[in-house]
């Protein structure tokens, strides 16, 4: 759900874009958030290669301006097993401790290695939603575009403690009762793995991209990438901090390509 | 001293294969590794500390007060701990949990093994059975390292005092003249081995029987009855006694946590009893009796602590040599904290304990003395997350010791790496 708000605003501010002039400005706007963003990746040897990936600038896509955007579209494969992780053994603990739900570890995330030109026009973000409810962030993926605040509000009747210390955002916002939200506003592209302070089998990953060309599959692994200009591309998905192996796709003028992966 | 030198030596191994090589740490797991379908749940936890007493002839010298002990031979503040945990599910009733743990590489102990039985699954009630956490307190249940934002420990949990269950001073004198040597103390009654005196509740071992635990709103109780006491919990009796103890804890509202606790049982053994009063007399009233009481209230980026704990020996009274005067009251302990935490920005926050242990006076021939030295603690420190499950803690400790035959004043520099999965 949060994720579909985000992409809906996202649509509405390309097209706000789209119909308005090529200033200078932006174009100079643009220019710099490549060139920080191209710099970050380079100071960070340690940053996934999520990242560098979807930083890189695009030298394939040429297409005129004029041409009709397409889509990519297919599924996913998941040919592995992933648990969620257990909660520590409540050795400690004078009785059983409170059932929890478990996250959905079927979403992947299928974006483009390379963004076309024109990906990295500022983006004033929008707003999501990781909602904590029965010990367990919901959604257990979300991907955004960077620049978006993300909400954490506690659906729980005790405390959470949301914290982050991955290096494209590292935050705290201690704890708060039931009732309560806290946001983080997300800058840099990356995965950001958020956990629990006191409850450390909760974990979530959030994915930050520069561009807005990627989506998360449904429960059949099916995804859909809109508003892609006609080129060719290095396409990647994701799932659970594994990528796969990078796949190339034409998307025909107005048209569709088709493009499906296998996670092993 | 070979033996502290070894240590010395595997703890530096231990540092660096942690520290040194973050990347070998991020090939190490970072959440409980789970099989059987999550029937079996196993995870682990590695703790190294060292702490150097600041004195003026010696910089890093060990704790020559004995502050710090945990037995006669062992510092919380010079330990290598490995810690593995395990829980396996048998159906929706029933849960095995267990720990064990080895510190500074000597044999590994099981600090908690026990059956975890839930009756009726909608209800929240459960029976364990076994070597189980404890009833009394807040503290000792605290099992993860991370769990304690300092690293030394409050001393009603550790500190061991002067008393023994298995041997027995002879008379009030004999027990003053012992005052501050509970690391390794000697009486003229019961076993005459030297070794270490009991803290007030001890946080390292825990004790064997069955214990009841229900929730019932905002209203948490358990009881339990086990082998030993508080103090000197016990697998095999050594007195034929029970230990009943009880808590009840109340959460009214978030962050909010308000606990009281009781515990009594017979405490001396069976074969010191007999030394002291001959025959064959065992049981009688010569049991550890303990109240509790404790605090823990958290909001945002800060969480505070307290602890009250009191407690009362009674011992039996041993023919008193001549010229000497007999102990003919319990021996009483309080001992009080509070601590707190406050996180600074993500992964690093600062933390202080302040702390207390005083005991009872007694009247020995030639002056009425509380019978062990009272102690005062305060330790800051603080905590660093090289990465979500390695945290580098450090502190600086004050102990003064009020009487005694040992030192009276110590401070101590410490750091801390723990790892956990």
């Amino acid at each position: 759900m949060a994720a579909i708000v985000t992409r809906s605003q996202r649509k509405e501010q390309r097209t706000q874009s789209a119909a308005a002039p090529c200033a200078a400005l932006g174009g100079l706007l643009s220019l710099l958030a490549f060139a920080s963003f191209v710099a970050l990746v380079s100071l960070s040897p340690a940053r996934s290669a999520f990242a560098a990936r979807s930083a890189a600038a695009s030298s394939q896509t040429r297409s005129a301006a004029a041409a009709r955007p397409g889509a990519i579209r297919g599924r996913v494969e998941l040919r592995r097993v992933v648990s969620a992780a257990e909660r520590r053994p409540t050795v400690g603990d004078l009785g059983t401790p409170a059932a929890r739900d478990l996250p959905d570890l079927l979403r992947s995330v299928v974006y483009l290695e390379s963004a076309p030109r024109g990906a990295f026009e500022t983006n004033e973000g929008g707003h999501a939603v990781m909602d904590q409810r029965n010990e367990t962030f919901v959604p257990h993926v979300l991907a955004i575009t960077t620049g978006t605040t993300v909400d954490f509000p506690n659906s729980d009747k005790f405390y959470h403690n949301v914290f982050s210390l991955s290096k494209p955002r590292t935050f705290d916002l201690g704890r708060y009762a039931a009732g309560h939200t806290r946001d983080v506003r997300f800058d840099r592209p990356g995965i950001v793995r958020v956990f629990c302070e006191i409850h450390s089998h909760m974990n979530a990953f959030i994915l930050v991209f520069s561009h807005p060309f990627f989506a998360l599959t449904d429960a059949e692994g099916r995804y859909q990438i809109d508003n892609v200009p006609p080129g060719t591309y290095g396409v990647i998905a994701w799932n659970e901090g594994t990528p796969s192996e990078t796949k190339s796709v034409t998307v025909p003028d107005g048209g569709t390509g088709e493009l499906d992966f296998t996670i092993r | 001293m070979k033996r502290r030198g070894s240590t010395a030596a595997r703890l530096a191994w231990v540092v660096w294969a942690l520290a040194a090589s973050p990347a070998a740490a991020q090939l190490l797991p970072s959440e409980p590794i789970a099989f059987a379908d999550g029937r079996v749940t196993v995870s682990g936890e590695v703790l190294a500390t060292y702490g150097c007493e600041l004195a003026p002839d010696d910089l890093c010298r060990n704790d020559q007060g004995f502050f710090n002990y945990t037995d006669y031979s062992h510092s919380a503040l010079r330990e290598v701990r490995i810690d593995g945990s395990a829980a396996v599910k048998a159906g929706p009733h029933f849960t095995i949990l267990t720990e064990v743990r080895t510190e500074n590489f000597s044999d590994v102990q099981p600090y908690a093994l026990y059956l975890r039985i839930r009756p009726w699954t909608a209800r929240d009630f459960d029976i364990q059975v076994g070597r189980v956490p404890p009833t009394f307190g807040a503290f000792a249940r605290r099992t993860y390292a991370n769990d304690n934002p300092l690293i030394g420990y409050p001393l009603a949990y550790q500190y061991l005092t002067t008393v023994r269950p298995d041997a027995l001073p002879r008379s009030a004198d004999e027990l003053l003249a012992k005052r501050s040597t509970g690391w390794l103390v000697r009486y003229g009654v019961g076993n005459p081995v030297p070794v270490q005196g009991v803290p007030l509740v001890t946080a390292f071992r825990w004790d064997t029987g069955v214990q009841g635990h229900a929730v019932m709103g905002i209203v948490n109780v358990t009881g339990s009855v086990t082998s030993g006491t508080v103090s000197h919990p016990l697998f095999h009796d050594d007195n034929d006694g029970r230990q009943i103890a009880t808590r009840v804890e109340l959460r009214p509202m978030n962050g909010l946590v308000a606990g009281t606790s009781f515990a009594r049982g017979p405490f001396v053994s069976t074969a010191a009893i007999r030394a002291a009063l001959g025959g064959d007399t065992a049981g009688g009233p010569y049991t550890q009796t303990a109240w509790g009481g404790d605090l823990e209230y958290s909001r945002g980026y800060y969480v505070i602590r307290a602890e009250t704990i009191w407690t009362a020996w009674r011992l039996p009274i041993a023919e008193t040599p001549p010229r000497q005067l007999p102990i003919t009251e319990p021996l009483n302990a309080l001992s009080t904290y509070i601590e707190g935490r406050y996180k600074l920005r993500p992964g690093l926050y600062i933390a202080a304990r302040y702390d207390h242990l005083g005991f009872s006076d007694i009247k020995g021939a030639s002056a009425t003395l509380p019978w062990d030295a009272p102690v005062t603690r305060a330790e800051v420190g603080g905590g660093y997350s090289l990465q979500r499950n390695l945290i580098l803690k450090l502190s600086y400790q004050r102990n003064v010791r009020d009487g005694g035959v040992l030192l009276q004043h110590a401070s101590f520099l410490s750091a801390q790496l723990v790892y956990w999965f």
